[in-house]
């Protein structure tokens, strides 16, 4: 017995040894500045990574030709010290800094950045951001055409398959059989952003019969695409990282050139999806090269140690550039997604800053503390409503569901945290776009008035709605909220149901829901951030939603000029079709009138931007796929220490605009006094 | 130790078999060498000195392993969603791209046989258990190596106060039954098992850390960061093991055995040492196995709850991500901790029992 007890000793001993092992590699002391980073980042790989807390680590390490500057947000020169554009702000020519280098030492070439932007829209890459480029010359044919033109064609190909349908149905097409040709072979996936005038109807159409006529001319514009695709496709390849698109005419030069004049475009040179990456690291291990040890970077900061689920730590780069003016030397990351841990780090002065670090609870308290900051930010929440299910195929169901809701109780009772109530989908805060007025306040008696126009006096006969949310305290307190204002004001009898993530996600993408909660968060300062997403079959439409006049707005914004050069009849139609004409056409005379290039862009904008208003007055006015509840706000703690920290920033004009995407760039935060516990 | 007609080959096929899974268990983190080397010297000392039922039961975790392997892999299979599904919605060209990746075919039950058939050849042949597919450029073994240490080391602890805690308690309480002190510590059992770990270890931090500042909050890296998860994670197994030793205890004290003892003349103190604590610790050592293998794994609550970088998340979040590989990577130490528990809590028994030895 002894002999066994002395055994069970040792191997105590043995085990605690195990625990002096786990702490060797964490006796490291606290970083200058350590803050908590929610999720644990998937990967750091730029071209490859999406989410917050992965781009606060990008913007540490890595640096693109931009970089956003600490009290404005707005981009500064970083890799390049200084572009030219054309008068038509199509071409784009970045002169890259001289001084600026890798962390191994080698110069920080164009060549860095054709490699990462060809990278970012290959389609092996399969980049989630790789959408982020279509605007430049070839992008997105380098990006989709390939696959999608393979996929139309070839003996089993979409076209083959059409010629056959047509031919086994002389008699025309029935459009239900159009249509589940259309579900089977995912058409719409393969023709994203098709204009062709055949085509783009019949995605839509949901009645009737296309005669034999109709029908082949159906099958030849969708050879007619194809064959389209696959050249686009080819030249590419050809040229993209070339001499077209984007290319390097020599190491310290970078040009860009642009399909349609974008204005946020230098934005997103500070956006981490287009950070240069180190190729020969790149390409010797590309699954890890951007683990610590391996990884080359080029900005303000070194990726020192990566324990999953413990910490990241970074340490201030000595080659980088601007070193002098980085104040930093460590960094911690802590991967910590329970608010009351974040809560509980930093009231203990563990944590420097806390980004939405407390417990939803207790908002009443925290709101008051002095080192707790809230600006609105660029986040909507919203519900979808799917418009291929009964009833709400019919618009006056929907809108009145949306007028039905009183979301200044929503804001003030339900959240409490300084939400703003949203009857648009565009957030507020982007600059010079101001959304149309939106229907949607809270209107109870027009409500009941729709839903009775609609077959359904007083709710009855309306089926039972299921208000579908992902799993979380936060969505489904707000899913009984609505069951219970639609059940009130509306008589319709509504549930929340939860599915945990993944499956809610299934739900929504398979159309199997009837409204369904969703989050949006803008990528960049631009309307088209919150709208593309609406077009016909869009990716992350979701709702079964189409309507022809919305896509053609849309795809308007992306080359205003099309408006401007129209010819007058065709112009004339188009403006017919608008709400708000007069301010069209005073733009159109605007940009007429322009005497100097600049001028003229800035008017070609405003005439952009008032197209993406037209579009979501369609959305919220008539249309409705979506029912916007409120704007999130971006709140945290942060330690009064902490200098250089804003959660507001200056705008173009001077005025002081909220911090929208909560960024605050470690590279200009400054610590005032030693760590402690917040006063 | 008798030799019976199947002893031979049990010995021979068994001791090959220890030496695999040795083998196999090594090769991740020694190398195919060290592997080899750890594998032949485990097999030699499996057929020479481990007993013949051991082998038995070790030969009979083959079907089991494979069995729960493919159950989760169908399971995943069948459940909605995927490891590539994100709240922005990827192209089809995007996806397919991801799955040839890694390796994971469509869903649905052939899906998962050929998921599983890959999985076996490339555990089985490499001896790699996969890449996380949620945190891109690391292998279940980068991911799941770092943490099994840690939760080891805070589950042992853990389970060493549980088991001095609750053994003093129960014998204690056992030897006076309905006494004050039964009460006392019966109150305490009670509370331990009706308080999730949660709330105990919400109550410890708010005592110990933000208001007496004693001890950190939440995070690793020293000792006193592992004090107050160890015992809100120790005592609701504290508690449960005082009421079974309080049990066992009461049932002894009236074995006739004991008041022979004492007719011999033995002292209270030496009654209770020599025989008592043996008699209390039978039930505590049949819940121990699967507790410990569930105490070591690791908890998703407490680990949570004070930032700890273990393994208890990986069960967790593995699955909720869809994260296939690591979903896998956690049955298999869940079941290899199950089994060798059971296995260590039979001999523990036989141990402070004579009357189970012989019986397996």
């Amino acid at each position: 017995m002894y002999r066994t007890l002395a055994g069970l000793v040792v191997a105590f001993a043995v085990a605690l040894a195990l625990v002096g092992l786990t702490f060797s590699s964490s006796a490291e002391g606290r970083a200058d500045y350590v803050f908590v980073n929610g999720t644990e980042p998937k990967t750091l790989d730029p071209q490859k990574m999406t989410g917050q807390p992965e781009g606060r680590i990008a913007d540490a390490i890595f640096e693109g030709l931009t970089f956003r500057d600490n009290e404005t947000l707005r981009p500064v020169p970083g890799s390049a010290v200084s572009w030219e554009t054309s008068p038509d702000g199509l071409r784009w020519e970045f002169k890259l800094r001289p001084e600026a280098v890798w962390s191994n030492g080698e110069r920080v070439t164009a060549h860095d950045f054709v490699f990462a932007w060809k990278r970012l829209l290959a389609p092996e890459t399969a980049s989630e951001y790789a959408y982020l480029l279509h605007f430049v010359r070839h992008a997105e044919a380098f990006n989709t055409f390939g696959s999608q033109a393979a996929a139309l064609g070839g003996p089993d190909g979409a076209v083959a398959k059409l010629r056959a349908l047509v031919g086994a149905t002389p008699s025309g097409l029935p459009v239900a059989r159009w249509q589940a040709f259309v579900k089977e072979v995912g058409l719409t996936d393969l023709l994203t952003g098709v204009a062709d005038p055949v085509l783009l109807p019949a995605l839509t159409r949901a009645t009737g019969t296309f005669s034999a006529a109709e029908a082949s001319a159906l099958a030849d514009a969708l050879e007619g695409e194809r064959a389209r695709r696959a050249a686009e496709h080819a030249a590419a390849v050809a040229h993209l990282g070339v001499d077209e698109g984007v290319f390097a005419p020599d190491p310290s030069t970078f040009v860009v050139e642009l399909r349609t004049y974008t204005p946020y475009f230098l934005e997103l040179t500070a956006f981490y999806p287009t950070f240069p990456v180190h190729r020969a690291t790149v390409e010797a291990r590309p699954d890890d090269w951007f683990q610590p040890g391996r990884i080359v970077t080029n900005g303000p900061f070194l990726l020192h140690r990566w324990t999953v689920n413990e910490r990241i730590r970074l340490h201030k780069n000595p080659r980088y550039w601007g070193a002098s003016s980085v104040s930093l030397e460590t960094v911690d990351a802590l991967p910590i997604e329970n608010s009351t841990v974040a809560m509980n780090l930093y009231l203990t002065g563990s944590v420097d800053w806390s980004p939405a670090g407390y417990p939803q609870d207790l908002i009443d308290v925290v709101k008051r503390r002095p080192d707790f900051y809230g600006e609105p930010g660029m986040m909507v929440y919203y519900y979808r409503i799917n418009c291929t299910r009964k009833p709400f195929d019919d618009p006056r169901v929907r809108i009145a569901l949306g007028l039905a809701i009183d979301r200044q109780v929503l804001v003030e009772q339900v959240m409490r945290g300084g939400q703003v109530p949203a009857v648009t989908m565009v957030a507020p805060g982007i600059p010079a776009y101001r959304s149309p007025q939106g229907t949607l306040g809270f209107d109870v008696p027009r409500a009941r008035a729709l839903l009775k126009e609609a077959g359904f006096p007083d709710g009855k006969g309306f089926p039972k709605v299921a208000l579908l949310h992902n799993t979380s305290e936060a969505h489904k307190k707000v899913a009984e909220w609505i069951a219970d204002q639609l059940r009130r004001n509306l008589g319709v009898d509504a549930r929340a149901v939860n599915q945990e993530w993944q499956s809610y996600q299934e739900s929504v993408r398979r159309l199997d829901y009837d409204l369904a909660r969703a989050g949006w968060i803008g990528d960049y300062r631009d309307p088209n951030t919150f709208l593309d997403m609406w077009i016909t079959g869009g990716g992350n439409n979701q709702t079964g939603w189409g309507d022809a006049g919305y896509d053609r707005l849309i795809r308007l914004a992306t080359k205003p000029l099309a408006v401007v050069e129209m010819p007058a009849a065709e112009r004339d139609a188009f403006l017919a079709t608008l709400k708000e004409r007069p301010e069209a056409e005073r733009l159109l005379a605007a940009v007429a009138a322009a005497a100097d290039p600049k001028a003229r862009l800035a008017a070609v904008d405003a005439l952009r931007l008032h197209l993406f208003r037209e579009a979501e007055a369609i959305l919220i006015q008539d249309g409705l796929p979506v029912i916007p509840l409120y704007f999130y706000v971006v709140t945290g703690l942060v330690h009064p220490r902490v200098e250089g920290f804003h959660s507001r920033v200056r705008d173009v004009d001077g005025s002081m605009i909220p911090n929208l995407q909560d960024l605050h760039p470690f590279r200009d935060v400054r610590m005032r006094g030693p760590a402690g516990a917040p006063k | 130790m008798s030799a019976r007609p199947t002893a031979v080959p049990v010995k021979v096929v068994g001791g090959l078999f220890v030496a695999f899974l040795a083998w196999l268990a090594a090769r991740p983190f020694l190398g195919g060498v060290g592997g080899a080397l750890v594998g032949a010297l485990g097999g030699a000392a499996g057929a020479w000195r481990l007993p013949h039922r051991v082998l038995v039961r070790v030969l009979w975790t083959v079907p089991l392993f494979f069995l729960l392997i493919f159950t989760a892999v169908q399971l995943m299979f069948h459940v909605p969603g995927d490891p590539f599904a994100s709240e922005k919605n990827t192209s089809a060209e995007v996806r397919a791209e991801q799955q040839k990746h890694y390796g994971i075919p469509e869903k649905g039950f052939a899906g998962g046989c050929k998921f599983f058939a890959a999985y076996i050849e490339k555990a089985v042949v490499d001896g790699y258990l996969g890449p996380s597919i949620k945190v891109q450029g690391r292998s279940v073994v980068d991911l799941l190596l770092p943490a099994l240490p840690v939760s080891l080391a805070l589950g042992l602890l853990a389970l060493t106060i549980a088991v001095f805690l609750g053994l003093l308690l129960g014998v204690v309480a056992g030897l006076r039954p309905s006494t004050w002190v039964d009460y006392v510590a019966m109150a305490f059992a009670v509370i331990g098992i009706s308080l999730p770990s949660f709330v105990i270890g919400s109550l410890l931090i708010l005592g110990l850390s933000l208001t007496l500042g004693w001890l950190p909050v939440a995070g690793w890296g020293t000792f006193a960061h592992l004090i107050l998860p160890a015992v809100a994670l120790a005592l609701p197994y504290a508690a449960y093991v005082a009421r079974l030793a309080r049990g066992g205890t009461i049932e002894v004290m009236s074995e006739d055995y004991i008041r022979t003892a004492r007719a011999k003349g033995l002292s209270e103190q030496g009654v209770v040492l020599k025989h008592a604590l043996r008699g209390a610790i039978v039930p505590v050592v049949s819940f121990l196995g699967p507790a410990a293998a569930g105490i070591l794994t690791g908890s998703f609550v407490v680990e949570t709850l004070f930032g700890i970088p273990g393994m208890g998340r990986w069960f967790v979040n593995g699955a909720i991500n869809r994260d296939y590989y690591v979903v896998l990577g956690t049955v298999l130490i869940e079941c290899g901790l199950v089994v060798a528990f059971n296995l260590l809590v039979d001999f523990g028994l036989a141990w402070v029992d004579p009357r189970l030895r012989g019986k397996t």
